[in-house]
């Protein structure tokens, strides 16, 4: 029910015009009976029930829709729309405009609050002291709630209550003045009556000696005759006049209540619960009749509110503890945020402190909060904020970016839900991506379509989404690109496909040419690691590390003869064999010698390069078929 | 009439010179013909004038010729009883020479990795088993220890 009166008070504050309030309880000319006017005819502080079918509107109160929470959703209807309470235009724009204000703590506020502090106390004083109207008290109340207009962040509120006590209290003047007219009539009649009486008498001679030896003809009673009629025509008019005096004073005295009690309701509604306390605690000094009843329809929503939600009846009093308590509220708000931001609890400080702006706006506590906790709040508020449009746009890289930063900053933050949301969805887009692969590869065009189209939307910022359609433009551009392609694998030169893999890689699509790209791309990535790894042993030792390069590019290029058509590697063979140049020699004349049978020749040579590079196969090779044709020939 | 008595009289004066020089030149000429002809016959020759790098480059010009070389086994490969040695010569330690070690060559001398001996050589042509040829072979005739 707290909720609920909080939720009402906020709407009240954020939604309502204050004046509206002014409405409480006056009649309407347009309104009549329920009977005269029909069963659906909505009344004032009646609840209007549609009969004619669909959703049942908000009750209505002091003549305007009253906004109603749910706190299942934690949603508020109000003049037909749903309002989420903690995330919506409203409230953000009035939360953001908070935090971006820079802490209300100048020398005129703090004046300002302090005068409104002493005015508290004030007002709480008994109200016994003087039975007549315009107590001290009073004057000063109304004296200080003038001087408190002067300060910008008042709005006029303290005037605007300063202004009713003015009211009410001229009411009571004029109501004093007609009691004292009627008491004034009441004295002339008696003098009347008292006058009447005594020429009746003389007129029967009852009590009035002497009479007829006066006025022997009678002419004395005629004249008395006329004069008790006008003297008791005067009297009942005087009943009549003192008759309407109660009635307007009665009728005076009822309006100035409720005008009172409209503007304490004003501030209530408006959050404004220093004025409406300082409203409420005056309201006993104004009008001294022990009346503080709230001026309710006794059907009305808003007296059920008073009477069944809070648990009180609907006075002035109810009011005032109302007040009392959402200023201790806001306190306590305030106070938590305070101790969640020492603890980096700042997802729930966001939300006390959402419901203390709500609640408390003008504050000492909520405005006066340093600025420091308003930064960091306002980075998680930023956070949170995106969190919502990145969740209806289907961003889950976003999203996941959006939920670590917010685990950063709150420990309290439990991002498992999110992030195994966002994780599943994303598996389950590329899942229908690879499907779409494999239908273009199936050359199924409709299946291909269906699958993107699931995929986009299921995560529209798919980031394979863009590699695919950039891989699709290719495609179109596929047939030059695959020619090309063709003529550079007849020649050989696998080093250009390597060098612009991105150009080639499209036809890698094509399963005839897929066989040939990757064997391009592998040779020319075989040769360059291993010249990588040439290249450092040959840094190593200079000498052996160049004949060890030497004779493993020999041999490779033997054993493959794609790597003899590789540039790089003809380049780096005669680099390592300048490096190795005894070396290469040796091995060269070996070779010549032995085809020339000069096996003599040939053996040192291959002995040679034994020495230069003991590990030389080449060398041990020669060696070895050159020893055996020596050790078996004649001689 | 001045040139041709001034001649008569330079051929004179120039007569044994050239005789002279004459003489020389055809010294010369014999004597490097006798150095430079490839030798059939056995002729020993020491270490330092044999270099490894010359027999790598051209073995055949050095068949039919002898040495005498001291050097150090490095390697034996055997076939039978046969041996083909690597040494290295003294003045060529960065060089091996492949020697042809025959059966019996070697008398009582053991021969061994590592150990130094004076090696007896011709170089020679052969022929393999399919008549092919095989040039400048260096063949062992006798071993000394050091």
């Amino acid at each position: 029910m707290k909720s609920t009166v909080f939720y009402m008070l906020l709407c009240g504050g954020l939604l309502a015009h204050p004046l509206a309030a002014q409405g409480l309880g006056n009649p309407q000319p347009s309104q009549g009976t329920p009977q005269a006017q029909g069963a659906d005819t909505p009344r004032i502080g009646q609840s209007y029930v549609d009969t004619q079918g669909g959703e049942t509107p908000n009750p209505q109160v002091l003549g305007m829709e009253m906004p109603l929470l749910d706190p299942a959703s934690n949603t508020m209807t109000y003049n037909g729309a749903k309002i989420d309470v903690g995330n919506n235009e409203l409230v953000r724009a009035r939360f953001e405009k908070y935090l971006s204000q820079n802490p209300d703590d100048s020398t005129e506020s703090k004046r300002y609050r302090k005068k409104m502090n002493a005015l508290l106390k004030l007002t709480q004083k008994s109200a016994r002291s003087k039975r007549e109207v315009g107590s001290e008290t009073l004057l000063k109340i109304g004296t200080g709630l003038y001087e408190m207009n002067e300060y910008e962040g008042d709005a006029g509120q303290a005037s605007s209550l300063a202004s009713a006590i003015a009211s009410a209290l001229s009411a009571q003047y004029a109501n004093r003045a007609r009691s004292q007219q009627n008491e004034a009539l009441e004295k002339e009649i008696d003098k009347l009556v008292s006058k009447t009486n005594q020429l009746e008498s003389r007129n029967t001679g009852k009590g009035t000696p002497g009479g007829k030896s006066k006025d022997g003809n009678g002419q004395k009673t005629v004249s008395n005759t006329y004069l008790i009629s006008h003297n008791k025509a005067k009297v009942s008019k005087m009943t009549a006049s003192g008759v309407k005096n109660d009635a307007d004073s009665i009728a005076a005295l009822e309006l100035s209540k409720i005008n009172f009690q409209s503007t304490i309701v004003s501030m209530l509604m408006q959050r404004r619960f220093n004025h409406a306390l300082i409203g409420a605690q005056s309201y006993r000094h104004i009008f001294r009749d022990g009346d503080t009843t709230l001026k309710l329809d006794s059907e009305s929503q808003a007296a059920k509110l008073f009477e069944g939600g809070v648990g009180l009846p609907p006075t002035v009093n109810t009011m005032a503890t109302i007040a009392a308590n959402m200023r201790r509220d806001v306190d306590q708000n305030m106070e938590a945020v305070d101790n969640m931001l020492a603890q980096n609890k700042l997802g729930a400080a966001t939300q006390s402190l959402i419901q203390a702006v709500a609640l408390g706006e003008y504050m000492e506590s909520v405005a006066t909060f340093p600025v420091e906790g308003r930064r960091r709040i306002s980075e998680y508020w930023t956070l949170r904020k995106k969190a919502l449009p990145a969740l209806n746009a289907r961003d889950y890289g976003a999203l996941e970016e959006i939920a670590a930063k917010m685990k950063e900053l709150d420990v309290d933050f439990d991002d498992s839900m999110l992030t195994s949301y966002c994780a599943g969805r994303k598996a389950q887009s590329d899942l229908h991506l690879r499907n779409a692969a494999k239908a273009l590869k199936a050359g199924d065009d409709d299946r291909f379509n269906e699958e993107i189209t699931k995929a986009g939307s299921i995560w529209p910022k798919n980031p394979n989404l863009v590699k695919g359609r950039e891989q699709l433009e290719k495609l179109d551009n596929q047939d030059p690109v695959r020619d090309e392609f063709r003529t550079l694998i007849a020649r050989q030169e696998y080093r250009t496909v390597y060098n612009e893999q991105d150009k080639f890689e499209v036809v890698a699509l094509d399963p005839e040419l897929k066989q040939q790209y990757k064997e391009a791309i592998t040779v020319i990535g075989t040769i360059d690691g291993m010249l990588e790894q040439l290249d450092v042993i040959a840094r190593q030792d200079a000498v052996m590390g160049a004949c060890m390069a030497y004779e493993t590019l020999l041999e490779r290029g033997e054993q493959d003869p794609r790597f003899k058509a590789d540039s790089r590697y003809r380049d780096a063979l005669n680099r390592f064999a300048l490096a190795a140049h005894d070396f290469t020699q040796a091995l060269e004349k070996a070779r010549d010698c032995e085809k020339r049978r000069e096996y003599g020749s040939a053996l040192a040579n291959y002995y040679r390069a034994q020495c230069l590079y003991p590990n030389s196969t080449a060398a041990g090779a020669g060696a070895r078929r050159l020893t055996e044709v020596i050790l078996q020939a004649q001689f | 009439m001045a040139r041709k008595r001034r001649s008569s009289k330079n051929k004179k004066s120039q007569l044994p010179l050239a005789l002279g020089g004459g003489g020389a030149v055809l010294l010369l000429a014999i004597i490097a013909a006798v150095v430079m002809k490839p030798s059939e016959n056995r002729e020993d020759s020491s270490d330092a004038r044999f270099r490894v790098a010359d027999y790598r480059y051209d073995a055949s010009r050095l068949t039919g010729n002898s040495y005498t070389l001291t050097g150090r086994v490095e390697n034996i490969e055997t076939l039978g009883n046969d041996r083909m040695v690597a040494v290295s010569l003294p003045n060529n330690p960065q060089e091996r020479l492949p020697l042809l070690v025959r059966s019996g060559v070697t008398g009582r001398v053991n021969l061994t990795r590592g150990d130094t001996f004076t090696f007896h050589v011709v170089c020679r042509n052969g022929h393999d088993s399919q008549g092919g040829e095989v040039k400048g072979i260096m063949v062992v005739e006798k071993v000394e220890a050091e």
